[in-house]
């Protein structure tokens, strides 16, 4: 609330502090619309092209959507494939995430262990995290077909199986989701002590307090990890380069993996840029979703914003 | 309240904390088995890779292995190849980040709330979707092919628009009277920001280094569409050519893969203290 008392400001000073500012800030400004906005605009203009990287591009108007809609064989595979994948790595990730901080928000010991060992797995380089994990998923001697044994059950295919293929993806997604868990301990230590104090005077038990202070002040992160998370999960591409190819059949052949595939193997540049923006905009509506449905239960402290 | 109830709620706390440590064990171990696996499998033969049932330890621990990955493995080169990407992006972004967060948190100048919100909006767009346009400008437009520039150069831009917030929140946690003081003093706005500020958002400047590294450090699509040749490979790109040229040699392929995990640990290890005080003190609640 310090910035309440406006401080006073002559001409000159506002000038020079005008200055520095957009001193400061041109590389972020080049970044903003070179390598942002700019690309944005340009990514739908291309899609209305016919262009496959040589020669002028053909004026083809919505060519590209509607032969996405209609005619492309792994389109709404594809979109399926993105939409599960992100349900399950979003809503584990999640859950998984918020328990964790919830635990190690306790005064514990060894915290500072814990919590680095739950961070870990989000340190590791990508690639290697996949292919680390295709040793433990391997069929007949990984770590997670003998772990099913010794409760009896029998070998399955993990990466070999349509069905299986991307709840076990979305199982290393929530492994490597350490980054949530900091952030939502970050948020139960921003809970303002006296809440809690106030709600313990008033005779509230452990789990009162809980529900009806520590929750509702979570809020605006849960929703900020939810918001980040969807928009991660949503653009998913690397298990499918590093592992699974987009298979078995195209069931994770992510609408990204898609993209980079006519794109970068089959050089149907504009024609990958209709799906970028098929993507952006699936994004997009799951955003706004989040948006208008997080009205009815994100709290707001009410003028602090 | 009275005593005895006092007492009795202190008990249970203590219950409370020994479960919760016991369920953190549980989960740690849960968390930590698939590095293990992938560690212990490293330090077998394939032959005892190959057994049924497999087990948790090696029978003998042949590190000799890693010796063995490295002679046909280039690691050195692969890691240099990523260091010399990685560090100057690291240092662009940080220092552009720096830049970006103390004007939008100090300044004071006409435009500052649009470009705030383009800033923010920036976040909720996916960098898959402007991959194409981006690509045909730095390998059409700027006849980058085979280069490490289109990897570098955007990190010069702003380090990213979650990392100038970073940067701004933990500025405005800063007093301005420390500020006021120096403006007395006559120090220039510049000054202010390299003797005054920048010491005091030390931790948040480790924070967001770390994640860049950490963002840089995952990549894979980008090196693969921007870097064409062996002798620019990176760790990543490395990697997946080490596999799929083995298929089958586990043994090799995991010490490959545990060398990779190394230089992030690290790094992860050396900053990991700042890190959540950083994201603390920013209260990302707004």
């Amino acid at each position: 609330m310090i910035s309440l008392k406006k401080r006073k400001i002559t001409n000159s000073q506002l000038r020079t502090e005008t200055k520095t500012a957009y001193l400061c800030l041109i590389p972020s400004i080049i970044g903003l619309i070179v390598l942002t906005y700019v690309p944005l605009a340009a990514v739908f203009g291309l899609s209305l092209f016919r262009w496959e990287g040589v020669g002028t591009p053909q004026w083809v108007g919505f060519a590209n959507y509607v032969r996405l809609f209609t005619r492309d064989p792994y389109f709404m595979d594809s979109i399926k494939a993105t939409v599960y994948f992100a349900m399950l790595a979003v809503a584990g990730s999640i859950i998984y995430s918020l328990v964790v901080a919830l635990l190690l928000n306790r005064k514990i010991p060894a915290r500072g262990f814990f919590r680095a060992v739950f961070y870990l797995p989000y340190v590791l380089p990508a690639m290697a995290v996949y292919i680390g994990w295709s040793w433990l998923y391997e069929t007949n001697f990984g770590l997670f077909n003998y772990l099913l044994s010794l409760v009896g059950i029998n070998k399955v295919m993990f990466i070999g199986s349509s069905e299986l293929v991307v709840p076990s993806l979305a199982l290393i997604a929530v492994w490597l989701s350490g980054n949530l868990i900091v952030i939502f301990l970050a948020g139960f230590q921003n809970v303002p002590r006296v809440y809690h104090e106030a709600a313990e005077i008033d005779g509230a038990n452990s789990w009162q307090r809980f529900w009806n202070v520590t929750m509702p002040c979570m809020t605006p992160i849960i929703f900020y990890n939810l918001l980040m998370a969807l928009i991660t999960n949503l653009q998913v591409v690397t298990p499918a380069l590093a592992l699974t190819n987009g298979g078995p059949g195209n069931s994770s052949c992510f609408l990204s993996y898609l993209m980079y595939t006519y794109a970068f193997r089959s050089g149907k540049l504009s024609y990958a840029c209709a799906i970028a923006f098929i993507s952006f905009l699936l994004i997009g509506i799951f955003t706004i979703i989040l948006f208008v449905t997080s009205k009815s239960w994100m709290f707001s402290e009410g003028g602090d914003d | 309240m009275n005593k005895s109830s006092f007492k009795s709620r202190k008990r249970q706390e203590k219950a409370a904390n020994i479960a919760t440590v016991i369920i953190l064990l549980i989960l740690s171990a849960m968390v930590m088995l698939p590095i293990w696996w992938i560690f212990r499998s490293s330090l077998m033969s394939n032959g005892e890779l190959f057994e049924w049932p497999p087990s948790f330890l090696p029978k003998r621990w042949l590190f000799s292995n890693y010796a063995k990955t490295l002679e046909f493995y280039p690691f050195w080169h692969y890691f240099k190849n990523t260091m010399t990407i990685i560090v100057p992006s690291v240092i662009g972004g940080t220092v552009t980040a720096t830049l970006g967060g103390y004007a939008f948190a100090r300044l004071r100048f006409p435009g500052k709330k649009f470009l705030f919100s383009l800033c923010i909006g920036s976040m909720l767009l996916p960098t898959m979707v402007t991959l194409i346009p981006l690509y045909i400008m730095w390998t059409r437009g700027f006849g980058l092919i085979d280069s490490y520039a289109p990897l570098i150069l955007p990190y010069f831009c702003g380090g990213g628009a979650f990392n100038i917030f970073l940067i701004r929140q933990f500025i405005s946690t800063i007093p301005r009277e420390l500020d006021e003081a120096a403006t007395i003093d006559g120090a220039g706005q510049f000054r202010i920001l390299v003797s005054i500020i920048v010491p005091a958002i030390k931790s948040a400047m480790i924070v967001v280094a770390l994640l860049l590294f950490i963002q840089m450090w995952n990549d894979l699509l980008q090196q693969i569409i921007y870097i064409n040749t062996d002798e620019k490979f990176t760790i990543a790109i490395g990697l997946s050519q080490f596999k799929g040229s083995l298929k089958s040699d586990w043994s090799a392929i995991m010490c490959a893969t545990c060398m990779s995990f190394v230089p992030g640990i690290i790094f992860y290890l050396i900053g990991q203290k700042y890190f959540v005080e950083g994201i603390v003190m920013t209260g990302m609640k707004n």
